[in-house]
């Protein structure tokens, strides 16, 4: 083995360890929800727990508000929320990065400062203006605001002002409008970005905790976050139940992610660094 | 470039941006503005009449002990930033450069960042048990007699809370921190080793100041994302024990929706509002001196 090889094996190694430091949490989390509760802390860590205990997972899975419950609820919201945002925020950056018209700069100027107000001063009025409409307590107030995100829009623009001009002058001279060249041409050309933006939109509302907690108060319309903090504050010295619930809030999200993995990775970096 | 059918069919800019500007306009701008009104008021949700109360809010909020602890445990939070993009460079350096399995690893890092915040927390919280956890086990099993009480203790409760939110951030950091790498110019680096430089003496005075305009992003969206957070700590321990954990965008919460002050939150959010856009104009301004296109 020459020195390199070996050079690259040994770093491989390190940051292969130091890597299981960064997932050690999840895994501490797994083996936890199947041990018994004598054997929760038991030092040194029983990493591969003597006997499977499944009744922690049944219990988080059947019983009142189980997860199926939390999961349907989650879903609806991910789901509307994202088909909402991806079709009004490609329309939008379409308008923006494609389309010269009157005001367009000064628009994109408000878009822009919305981005420095906090989600904390809009909580309230928010809430008010929810109440005042019926909608405060329904899944509406997390799907109908989760229609319009103004990350989306800039992602969207940034890509369709990457597709040179050309294309939208020559299918303009052959009769096309503006709809035409928007759903048969610039569309099916950003489907890359179109899922790189879905899955980032669907894995912020499946997380998303914050609105939920402000916005939402019946158990039965529970999301994810929201129903696992409901389940550990009433079970809250049953650590392997605690762990067992923690695993049904994460493992989606880890599904999505290595289904999706390139597209996220790719999206995030893109943001930060393009935007 | 202005061209003769961009021009005629100018009017369908409106119909394209049009439904998205509605519900910016619902659910972000008449929001902000109506909140800018409730400062001045002493709304409170559950009482009926509201009055025009003034400077009222802001003049208790200065004079409020709680709302200075909760600006030192902002800071205190904050703190945990540029130590995740410290961590994130190193990573990201070894992992752009000689390793195998580079996207498995790259994956493995990035795992806590797409995961539940809310889940995440209540994980750390039994990892950080102060009698009986496993971080502690292991401490005490490498030979540290009195560990420290982690979340349990008003000392220790916001380095607790740094270390999660470091380990939450790496990932994403290292992932920004790779792209910008990718964009190093390899002759750069082989000029570098035909004239002798060591693997440290590149890392110091190629790559770090190549990738400085991401540090620099890094380091002023990390804080602005930051400052804005609060559902992690609102999981774990609800600004305790005491106010130990209570950081500003928690304390404008609590205030909210707890105990229903919502003219006092809606003054304290603003203030929050004053920090986040003096981060923007210093990433305004240096992005000019900063950021090479």
């Amino acid at each position: 083995m020459n020195k390199a090889v070996f050079n690259k094996s040994v770093i491989t190694l390190v940051m292969l360890f130091l890597s299981i430091v960064m997932i050690v949490p999840f895994l501490w989390m797994i083996s936890t929800s199947f041990k018994t509760p004598s054997e929760v802390f038991q030092y040194p860590i029983q990493w591969i727990p003597v006997h499977f205990n499944w009744s922690h997972h049944v219990k988080v899975w059947t019983g009142d508000n189980s997860f199926v419950l939390y999961y349907l609820n989650s879903l609806k919201v991910a789901v509307l929320s994202t088909i909402g945002a991806v079709t009004l925020s490609s329309l939008a950056a379409y308008g923006f990065a494609r389309i010269q018209f009157r005001g367009r700069d000064t628009m994109f100027m408000v878009y822009l400062s919305m981005m420095m107000v906090p989600p904390q001063v809009l909580f309230v009025p928010k809430f008010i203006m929810f109440d005042w409409a019926g909608i405060y307590n329904t899944h509406w107030a997390l799907i109908l605001p989760g229609f319009f995100t103004i990350f989306g829009v800039f992602m969207m623009r940034q890509f369709f002002l990457s597709v040179p001009y050309e294309i939208s002058e020559a299918a303009f001279i052959d009769g096309a409008g503006h709809f035409r060249i928007f759903s048969r041409i610039i569309l099916p050309m950003a489907k890359p970005s179109i899922a790189t933006l879905a899955i980032i939109d669907f894995s912020w509302h499946w997380n998303d905790y914050e609105n939920a907690l402000v916005f939402l108060i019946d158990h039965d319309l529970f999301t994810v976050p929201l129903g696992l903090q409901n389940f550990i504050l009433e079970n809250n010295v049953d650590y392997n139940g605690m762990m067992a619930a923690a695993t049904a809030g994460i493992i989606p999200m880890i599904i999505v992610f290595l289904i999706g993995q390139k597209y996220i990775i790719e999206g995030v970096a893109s943001s930060a660094v393009k935007g | 470039m202005k061209t003769s059918w961009m021009k005629r069919q100018q009017h369908l800019g409106y119909l394209f941006i049009g439904p998205n500007m509605i519900g910016v306009i619902l659910f972000f701008i008449i929001p902000a503005i109506y909140s800018f009104y409730l400062m001045f008021t002493d709304y409170k949700f559950m009482s009926p009449d509201t009055n025009f109360v003034g400077l009222d809010n802001i003049q208790r909020m200065l004079g409020d002990e709680v709302f200075y602890i909760a600006i030192k445990n902002t800071l205190m939070f904050l703190l945990s930033v540029p130590v995740s993009i410290g961590l994130a460079f190193i990573v990201a350096v070894v992992l752009n450069r000689s390793v195998y399995l580079k996207k498995l690893l790259r994956a493995l890092y990035f795992m806590p960042y797409i995961t539940s915040g809310v889940a995440v927390a209540f994980v750390w919280m039994l990892l950080f048990q102060p009698n009986n956890g496993p971080i502690n086990g292991i401490l005490r099993a490498i030979g540290i007699a009195h560990p420290p009480g982690w979340l349990s203790t008003m000392e220790s409760s916001m380095y607790a809370i740094d270390i999660i939110w470091v380990w939450f951030m790496l990932g994403y950091n290292m992932i920004i921190y790779l792209a910008a790498l990718q964009e190093v110019s390899g002759e750069l680096l082989e000029a570098a080793k035909i004239d002798g430089a060591r693997t440290w003496q590149t890392v110091r005075s190629i790559l770090w100041p190549l990738v400085s305009p991401t540090t620099f992003l890094l380091l002023i969206t990390g804080l602005i994302m930051s400052i804005k957070q609060f559902g992690i700590i609102q999981a774990i321990t609800q600004g305790g024990p005491g106010n130990s954990t209570t950081v500003l965008s928690l304390f404008i919460y609590q205030n909210a929706f707890r105990y229903y002050e919502m003219g006092y939150a809606s003054a304290v959010s603003w203030a929050l509002f004053v920090i986040i856009m003096i981060f923007t104009v210093v990433q305004w301004l240096g992005q000019k001196r900063w950021v090479h296109y």
